[in-house]
C-alpha cells in the first residue's frame, strides 16, 4: 500500500496548525551587519545546552545521590561504563561551555545595547537564565561528593545566611537541615535534575519566543539612521552557518573532554577539616575573591553581610539594566558602555587573584 | 445581574467565591509540602561521649568528636577540664582544623585563624568559635548546647 505523504501531512496539520510556524521559519530574515556574529552565540548555547540534558540523563542511569553511594557511582561510570568517563568529562566540560557562552552572549548583548526597547523583557528572561545556568553549576558542583566540592557547597549555602529575614529558611531549604549532610546530596541531586529543568524550560521558552516576536536587534546607529540593513534568510542560509559553528565546537569540545577529564577525588567526610584551595567552579571565582577580601566586621554589620549585599544590588540593576539604560544612544548610554568594560575587568582581575 | 443597591454583580460575587475557595484549597496542600520540604534535621542539643576515649588526653591536646553532622573541637585545658567547641568557621561554615605548632585554629576555606581560646585573631571570621559546655558524668562525657541543662 502507499502511503499518500501529501494526504498524511494535511491530516496532522489540520489538527496540530503547524504550518504557520513552518512558513514563519522560511521567511524570517536575520539581519547582516559588523555585529551579527554574535548572533550565533545563542544558538552556541543551546548546543551545549542540548548536550548537557543528554548527557546528564546517561549519568543519571548510574548515579546514586546519597552520601554512602555517590562518590562511588560515578567511580564506576568512569571505570566500568563503556565511554563513562567521556561521559562525565563532556558533562562537566560543557557546562563550562555552556556558561562561557552565556556570558559572551550576555556582553554581546550589553555592548551593542540590544536590550534597549522593546528587549528588555528579552534581557531580563535572558538575565534569569544565567542565574539558573549558574545555580545548575552551582548543584552539580556538590554530586561528586569530594572535599572540595563538600567546602564549597557549605561556603556556598552560607552565604544566603547573611540576607536578613529570609536568609536562614533559604540556607534551611538548601541543605535540607542546619547543616550539611547526606540530605543535602540527595537534595541538590532533586534541584539539578528536576526543578532546575523545569525551571529553564519555562524561561528559555519564553526567552525564544520574544527574540522571534521582535525579530533580531539592529545596531544602534543604523536604527537611528533608519538604514536598511541587508539580510540573509533564516532557513536555510543561517542555519547552515549555525550548524558549521555547531561542529567546531563540538569538536573543540570533544577534544577537550578527551584530554583533560576531570578526575574523582576520595568521598568527602563531614567532619574532617576543610582541605587547603577550596575553590568554586570557575564562574563563582571572583565573587569567592569578594567574599574573601571584605573584613569580618563593618560598623555594626558583619562583611559578609557588605559583600553579599552589594552583591545581590549589583545583580538586581543588572536585570533592570534596559531601564536605568533608557536613552541609549546619548551620554548616559556611554556611561554603561564603561560599566560593562569595569565589570569584566573586576570579574577577571578577581578570578586571577584568587588563584593566586 | 445586580440586586439594587448592591457593590457588586452576582457574577462577580460568584468568581469570588470560586475564586477563593480554590486558593484556600491549594494553600492547604501548599502548607503540608512546605512543612515537608523545609528540614526536620536539627542540630542536637547534647551529645553523649564515652569518657575514656578522652581521659587521656594532655592539657592543651585538641581532638574531635561528632556534633550532629558537623565536627566538634575538645580541648583539655591546663587544670584538666574540657572546652568544647563546634568545629566550623563563623564566617561561612568551613570545618576548622587545630594546628598544634601554631596552638591555633585554621579554617583553609578564607584563610582564618582563631587563637587557642577559641577567639577569631585574623582573617574574615566575624565571631570566636562558638563555645559548648561539658560536663563529665560518671563514665560519660556530654556535650551540651550552652542553656540545656542535664536530662534527667
Amino acid at each position: 500500500m502507499k502511503i499518500d505523504m501529501k494526504k498524511f501531512a494535511a491530516w496532522f496539520d489540520d489538527r496540530l496548525a503547524l504550518t504557520p510556524i513552518f512558513k514563519y521559519m522560511t521567511k524570517k530574515e536575520v539581519p547582516q551587519h559588523e555585529h551579527s556574529f554574535w548572533y550565533y552565540t545563542g544558538s552556541s548555547i543551546l548546543l551545549f545546552f542540548f548536550i548537557q540534558i543528554v548527557t546528564g540523563m546517561m549519568l543519571a542511569f548510574y548515579y546514586k545521590p546519597t552520601l554512602e553511594g555517590a562518590t562511588d557511582s560515578i567511580g564506576r561510570i568512569m571505570t566500568e561504563l563503556p565511554l563513562g568517563w567521556l561521559v562525565r568529562s563532556i558533562h562537566s566540560w560543557s557546562a563550562t561551555f555552556m556558561i562561557a557562552f552565556v556570558m559572551i552572549h550576555l556582553l554581546a548583548i550589553w555592548f551593542t545595547k540590544s536590550y534597549r526597547k522593546p528587549r528588555e523583557a528579552t534581557w531580563m528572561t535572558g538575565m534569569m537564565l544565567l542565574v539558573v545556568s549558574m545555580v545548575f553549576g552551582f548543584t552539580g558542583y556538590l554530586l561528586p561528593w569530594d572535599d572540595l566540592s563538600l567546602s564549597a557547597t557549605k561556603v556556598g549555602t552560607n552565604i544566603p545566611m547573611a540576607i536578613p529575614v529570609v536568609g536562614k529558611w533559604v540556607t534551611q531549604l538548601l541543605r535540607g537541615g542546619d547543616d550539611v549532610t547526606g540530605d543535602t546530596l540527595t537534595r541538590f541531586y532533586m534541584f539539578h535534575v528536576c526543578i532546575l529543568p523545569l525551571v529553564i524550560f519555562a524561561i528559555l521558552i519564553v526567552h525564544i519566543l520574544l527574540v522571534q516576536k521582535e525579530g533580531m536587534s539592529v545596531p544602534l546607529k543604523d536604527e537611528i539612521a533608519k538604514k536598511k540593513v541587508p539580510a540573509l534568510p533564516f532557513w536555510p542560509n543561517f542555519v547552515l552557518r549555525e550548524v558549521v559553528i555547531w561542529f567546531v565546537l563540538l569538536g573543540v569540545l570533544l577534544t577537550i573532554a578527551v584530554l583533560f577529564a576531570p578526575s574523582l577525588e576520595p568521598t568527602a567526610d563531614l567532619m574532617a577539616p576543610a582541605p587547603e584551595g577550596v575553590k568554586p567552579e570557575w564562574y563563582f571565582l571572583f565573587l569567592f575573591q569578594t567574599l574573601k577580601i571584605f573584613p569580618a566586621n563593618m560598623g555594626p554589620v558583619t562583611g559578609e553581610f557588605v559583600a553579599v549585599m552589594l552583591i545581590l544590588i549589583a545583580v538586581v540593576a543588572i536585570f533592570f539594566l534596559p531601564f536605568l539604560d533608557n536613552k541609549p544612544e546619548g551620554k548616559k548610554g556611554k556611561v554603561f558602555q564603561y560599566f560593562g568594560v569595569a565589570g569584566v575587568i573586576y570579574a577577571i582581575a578577581f578570578s586571577i587573584w584568587s588563584l593566586l | 445581574m445586580r440586586i439594587d443597591n448592591a457593590y457588586f454583580t452576582r457574577r462577580k460575587f460568584l468568581n469570588s467565591i470560586l475564586g477563593g475557595w480554590l486558593g484556600a484549597v491549594a494553600a492547604s496542600f501548599i502548607s503540608p509540602i512546605v512543612k515537608f520540604v523545609w528540614p526536620p534535621y536539627k542540630e542536637p542539643d547534647e551529645v553523649k561521649l564515652v569518657f575514656a576515649d578522652y581521659s587521656g588526653m594532655q592539657p592543651g591536646e585538641v581532638k574531635n568528636f561528632a556534633w550532629g553532622a558537623k565536627p566538634g573541637l575538645l580541648k583539655r585545658a591546663q587544670d584538666g577540664s574540657f572546652i568544647a567547641w563546634v568545629g566550623v568557621c563563623t564566617h561561612l561554615d568551613c570545618n576548622v582544623s587545630w594546628i598544634p605548632d601554631k596552638k591555633q585554629f585554621f579554617c583553609a576555606c578564607h584563610d582564618g585563624w582563631y587563637d587557642e581560646n577559641g577567639t577569631n585573631v585574623a582573617g574574615p571570621p566575624p565571631k570566636p568559635l562558638r563555645r559548648l559546655e561539658s560536663s563529665v558524668e560518671g563514665e560519660d562525657l556530654f556535650i551540651r548546647k550552652p542553656g540545656v541543662g542535664a536530662k534527667t
